[in-house]
């Protein structure tokens, strides 16, 4: 079974926020809620480069490890879902999270937390696949259709990856070959390959 | 109009595209000739301060093999800019920071020490005091209550206290739930219970949370004047209380012990809490995640330590010491009570000079000592 992942090519990313705006736009997402947004580093410098972050369902995932209420899964392809019904918007998830995916819409007075929102990596929610319950609560189920997120189906530039990481890491490496330059796919080293030196000895 | 807009559009992106061409040009040219009129002034620039010269030699360099321009289109190592705030067009707190990295500690002191040795606190103190009630038994009255009573605790001092209490207990309930919860309940309650469960508690938490604050600001203005530390005081925490010699040392209204319960826990503890709670309270005062999650650990381990300290205080006012309970729910104790537990007091209140007052059958032995 393929390990789903994101690669934003930041040697190709030109800002343009196509996949932002995909994203809001296939999942009619609440205004106010991000699930994926575009930061340019050295913006107006030598060295300028913009990167496109969203939920990078991290192999040992913070949000998963924190929840009180333990509403988080996996799914086979490796892609961290969430049960809105369980959601109790404590927002610890958002205090782990290390690439700032979960999102939270207004729910009351004060700032209070409404239930938790992120990237979904298009694939649903524990509803059953294509239900108005599963759109209105995590947006449309497109890996369920057979397609691949939005975002990067949308990106102009193929900046954006996303699919089976064997398959995208292999396309990005040869981008690299070929241009010599920017061979850090950023975010990996956080999300997949942080290993146990963190969790040793430590449950979880 | 749609004419006269389309053509200023057009020109002005005629005149951006001469712009990019000509600078483009210039900059080619410059690079390779340093001679012709656009690269003058540049050049020219460049002599007169030099000072301006390190910008472009401090650029970094490419790697090796690289066919990038030295101190141009160089990508940034990303570690060097990630944790930084860099751009973002989306607005918000901290959306502009492309990594976290506090948040993994966070998570690991979390659910590692806090949650074990919390835990473990957590069952050994009860523990403790139980053993202790199994081995000494309550703290009983040597002499026969003489039916005579003293006001110890007026209402509004009684209201405080239970108000306080029993939101206490709403917080560390709730608050518990939260923290084991996950490993406790949701194995017997399955998800969807539970889930329901936490919400409420958070709930609970959330509002009750507040009322705590209020209670605890009061009870310290109504209870502050009686709490002062007095040099007798210490020769009673220097003696456990007489609780290694079987016999009580003298204390005034409040003993050394109960002081001592004053200041660390609901001063100290209390403001601590109060403090770290509010940070977590509320999200619209747009706190970085790093302060909202070290304020949830100082919350959390300073509430497992209030928990504690607060278990020993129930112990010792319900069944470690017989006619305690009595007075706070009440707000009378027997005289006997008063002479055997809190001596100088009992003196006080029999001289007069105490606020609180004997009553009942007691007034009119006020003649008869």
């Amino acid at each position: 079974m393929a390990r789903m992942k994101f690669i934003c090519d930041a040697e190709r990313c030109i800002e343009c926020n196509g996949c932002a705006t995909a994203c809001k736009n296939e999942h009619e997402v609440p205004w106010g809620v991000n699930r994926r947004r575009l930061i340019t580093v050295n913006d107006g410098k030598p060295g300028e480069r913009s990167m496109s972050v969203a939920c990078m369902h991290c192999s040992d995932a913070p949000c998963m490890a924190v929840c009180p209420v333990d509403c988080f899964y996996k799914t086979e392809e490796g892609v961290v879902l969430h049960d809105k019904d369980l959601c109790i918007g404590c927002g610890y998830c958002f205090y782990a999270c290390p690439f700032g995916a979960p999102q939270f819409p207004q729910a009351g007075a004060f700032g209070l937390r409404g239930k938790m929102d992120k990237c979904t990596f298009c694939a649903g929610g524990p509803e059953e696949n294509h239900s108005k319950a599963e759109f209105t609560k995590y947006g449309r189920n497109r890996i369920a259709e057979g397609k691949l997120p939005a975002c990067a189906e949308m990106c102009s530039t193929k900046a954006l990856l996303a699919g089976d990481g064997a398959v995208i890491e292999s396309i990005y490496k040869t981008r690299v070959q070929r241009r010599g330059k920017g061979d850090e796919i950023w975010g990996w080293a956080m999300a997949y390959k942080r290993g146990d030196a963190l969790a040793s000895g430590v449950k979880s | 109009m749609k004419t006269s807009w389309w053509r200023s559009r057009q020109t002005s992106w005629r005149l951006l595209a001469g712009l990019v061409v000509s600078s483009g040009l210039s900059l080619g040219v410059s690079a390779q000739t340093a001679a012709p009129a656009a690269a003058a002034p540049a050049a020219a620039t460049k002599a007169a301060a030099p000072e301006a010269a390190p910008a472009a030699t401090t650029a970094p360099a490419p790697p090796a093999g690289s066919t990038a321009q030295p101190g141009w289109n160089v990508p940034p190592k990303w570690s060097d800019v990630e944790l930084k705030p860099q751009y973002a067009s989306v607005p918000g707190r901290e959306m502009n920071v492309l990594l976290e990295d506090k948040g993994q500690w966070w998570r690991t002191v979390r659910n590692g020490p806090v949650t074990f040795y919390g835990g473990i606190l957590m069952l050994v103190v009860p523990a403790l005091l139980l053993a202790f009630f199994a081995v000494k038994g309550p703290f009983k009255l040597h002499s026969a209550p003489s039916g005579r009573l003293i006001e110890r605790f007026n209402s509004a001092e009684r209201m405080v206290h239970w108000t306080m209490a029993l939101s206490f207990v709403a917080l560390a309930v709730s608050g518990l739930i939260l923290l084991f919860g996950k490993y406790l309940l949701l194995p017997v309650f399955g998800a969807s219970v539970f889930a329901w469960t936490a919400q409420v508690m958070k709930a609970v938490h959330n509002f009750i949370g507040p009322l705590f604050i209020f209670s605890l600001a009061a009870f310290f203005f109504l209870y502050v004047r009686d709490n002062f530390f007095k040099s007798h005081d210490f020769i009673w925490l220097s003696k456990f209380g007489g609780l290694l010699s079987d016999k009580e040392i003298p204390s005034g209204r409040f003993n050394g012990g109960e002081k001592v319960w004053f200041w660390l826990s609901i001063v100290v503890l209390g403001i601590v809490i109060s403090a770290s709670g509010l940070i977590l309270l509320f999200p619209n005062w747009d706190s970085t995640r790093e302060l909202m999650a070290e304020a949830n650990l100082v919350h959390g381990v300073i509430a497992i330590l209030f928990m504690a300290a607060s278990l020993a205080h129930i112990y010792m006012g319900t069944i470690g010491t017989q006619g305690a309970y009595q007075g706070m729910r009440e707000g009378y104790v027997d005289e006997t009570w008063a002479k055997e537990h809190h001596e100088m007091w009992y003196n006080d209140v029999r001289a007069g000079k105490a606020v609180q007052k004997p009553v009942g059958a007691a007034q009119p032995a006020a003649g008869d000592d």
